[in-house]
């Protein structure tokens, strides 16, 4: 199911308001039918609000949405038949047993025939023969397949994954990338899925949104996003204070920010750069340096100025404080 | 079990959807009520406190005027009723009817528990809508009411209540209790429809459950209370459920007017809490 054009999900200035705060600002974004899109920023950065918004959980504010065909306002029960959901926190009926808790999807679904698909689905992540124990009693992994089996049962069209493999261990989440690239090559289902993890977006997208502070900062393909940025980063922290003119002056540098007490350095190339960088910093005692090649994590910096764990959305102080400003600019 | 030993291959069989459904929201419907009971049974401290609380009133405040023996006097001005009745007896239609008033608060607290463990989410995100939610839960509430009715009975068989009146008046006094189940728990879930917190369900429940209580018929006769709470058990519904059971267990009749009285009751609070809910009942 999609638009006339092939879009499976179609947003145009979706914005969301939790009073004073906008989590999400004027968002507009096309997902491709059969495509898998990523939504990629620090904590707090909208990308829950978005789903949400798109899967009729939350009304939005402003703007305007199509999922699977249809306008989520308007005609959001159509849209709950197409989508599935998993959730970051992964969420179910921990009294049920993993049949039942399936039982419940199909009833909320209105599905008759279900059970043979059911048995598959089990199968196929290797839960049959716990099917009948309470998923209270599952490890995490399981829980996390069993909540992704609920999201397949009724063949959405498109899925919805908030942050789908936090807190898992390695295996389970190669295991997972390794479904949702299958899932979306087979059957054909459109993915959209939120992350913190550059290597998940890289690896699993198409096209990735770049978002921060409820705003779009970048969209593209992982790799025309990553040939944005024609730089190294370096970051840098030092036991005594550097100053600003001592790292500009080194050769190749084009560009250094502050973060805290550590700089970020845009270089031209990290290996020409760090002996010039090194001898320039003799006497200091470096504390920590990283290079960061072009990744989706330097074009966060590269646009944002920071990195994308420190972004740290999750602090409401800095988030209020964000939209002061951004309040103030306006008037 | 790594992802390199897989043989099982991704489902090829479809579900089949119903097609138009002849009950809008019937399969969410039977499905989320079946849950509401399934975890009834699976909890059964849940049921032993709804038991515990009308049988420790019918056991406790039931015996307090044992000692008055087969007091003519007693019957006839306390209790306004013929000779010979006990008190247990006069007490036991009160009894069920009292502890219909905070059933609904256990339902108010697995809805406040499916919102903050997410499930609210997870059945908002199907095709299922929020007065299907508050009607389930609203009727998972005053079944769980009913399943004290057969242990009380047995208990009041215990403390030699005599069985006044036949079969179809004691199932219309068990449809009446019902009734005042199923108003009472929609008034508590369109309550807490927008609540999240765990402690508004217990702070309803100690406002509304003393004085519709005491201000009932539930306990003593009305007609031996001041006008002002008179007015009041006017009203109340407790009161006419409590009167209803009265006819039944004292003088073995049926009084067609307070299940009709319930009925409205019942009915007028489904379709306000409905109403509420649709609107205000929270997701997280």
């Amino acid at each position: 199911m999609s638009d006339e054009n092939g879009d499976a999900i179609v947003a145009k200035g979706l914005t969301k308001r939790y009073g004073a705060i906008t989590a999400v600002d004027h968002v507009n974004f096309r997902v491709p039918s059969g495509s898998v899109f990523g939504l990629l920023g620090p904590n707090g950065a909208g990308k829950t609000t978005i789903i949400k918004v798109l899967t009729g959980l939350s009304d939005m504010t402003e703007g305007k949405a199509r999922v699977a065909g249809y306008d989520v306002r308007k005609e959001p029960m159509h849209v709950k038949e197409r989508i599935g959901w998993v959730a970051a926190e992964v969420i179910l009926d921990d009294d049920l047993s993993g049949w039942e808790n399936l039982w419940l999807q199909a009833k909320l679904q209105r599905l008759s025939g279900w059970t043979a698909r059911a048995e598959q689905l089990l199968e196929y992540f290797e839960l049959s023969d716990r099917r009948k124990d309470k998923v209270g009693k599952y490890s995490t992994g399981m829980r996390k397949k069993m909540e992704i089996a609920l999201a397949l049962l009724h063949q959405p069209s498109i899925i919805f994954m908030d942050e789908p493999t936090i807190g898992l261990d390695p295996n389970v989440r190669r295991m997972l990338w390794k479904l949702i690239t299958g899932v979306n090559r087979e059957f054909g289902v459109t993915v959209l899925l939120t992350s913190h993890y550059i290597e998940e977006a890289d690896s699993l997208c198409d096209r990735v949104a770049i978002i921060d502070h409820g705003k779009f900062v970048a969209t593209g393909t992982p790799s025309e996003l990553k040939s944005r940025v024609r730089a190294d980063f370096i970051e840098l922290e030092t036991k005594d204070e550097v100053s600003e003119e001592r790292l500009r002056a080194v050769p190749g540098v084009s560009e250094v920010r502050s973060q805290g007490k550590a700089w970020i350095l845009k270089v031209s190339s990290a290996e020409d750069v760090l002996p010039g960088l090194f001898a320039a910093l003799k006497g200091d005692v470096i504390r920590r340096i990283n290079v960061e090649k072009p990744s989706l994590e330097s074009v966060f910096i590269d646009i944002t100025g920071k990195r994308m764990d420190q972004a740290g959305g999750g602090d409401v102080q800095d988030f209020r404080k964000f939209y002061m400003q951004v309040r103030r600019a306006r008037q | 079990m790594s992802g390199e030993t897989k043989v099982a291959a991704l489902p090829s069989v479809h579900a089949v959807r119903h097609g138009s459904a002849w009950v809008p929201q019937g399969s969410q419907f039977s499905g989320l009520y079946l849950r509401e009971i399934i975890k009834t049974f699976r909890n059964p401290f849940v049921i032993v406190i709804t038991i515990a609380q009308p049988f420790m009133w019918l056991a406790f405040f039931g015996s307090s005027f044992g000692n008055v023996g087969n007091s003519a006097f007693f019957d006839q001005t306390v209790l306004h009723a013929p000779v010979g009745t006990t008190f247990i007896q006069f007490l036991l239609p009160g009894v069920l009817s009292t502890s219909m008033l905070s059933i609904g608060m256990f339902g108010s607290m697995s809805t406040i528990q499916d919102k903050r463990f997410g499930f609210m989410k997870r059945v908002l995100i199907t095709p299922t809508s929020k007065a299907t939610v508050y009607l389930t839960k609203t009727l998972g509430s005053a079944t769980r009411g009913l399943v004290q009715i057969p242990v009380m009975l047995v208990a009041a068989w215990a403390f030699g209540v005599p069985f006044l009146g036949g079969v179809l008046d004691w199932l219309g006094f068990i449809l009446g209790l019902t009734l005042l189940g199923v108003g009472f728990s929609a008034f508590f879930l369109a309550m807490t429809a927008s609540s999240t917190d765990w402690q508004t369900p217990g702070v309803i429940s100690n406002f509304i459950t003393m004085p519709l209580m005491f201000a009932s018929g539930a306990l003593f006769p009305a007609s031996n209370y001041p006008s002002w709470m008179q007015l009041i058990a006017n009203y109340n519904p407790v009161g006419y459920a409590s009167l209803l059971g009265r006819q039944v267990v004292v003088y073995g009749s049926f009084d067609w007017t307070y299940l009709g009285y319930l009925a409205v009751f019942a009915a007028a609070m489904l379709i306000l809490g409905t109403a509420v809910a649709s609107r205000y009942l929270k997701v997280e």
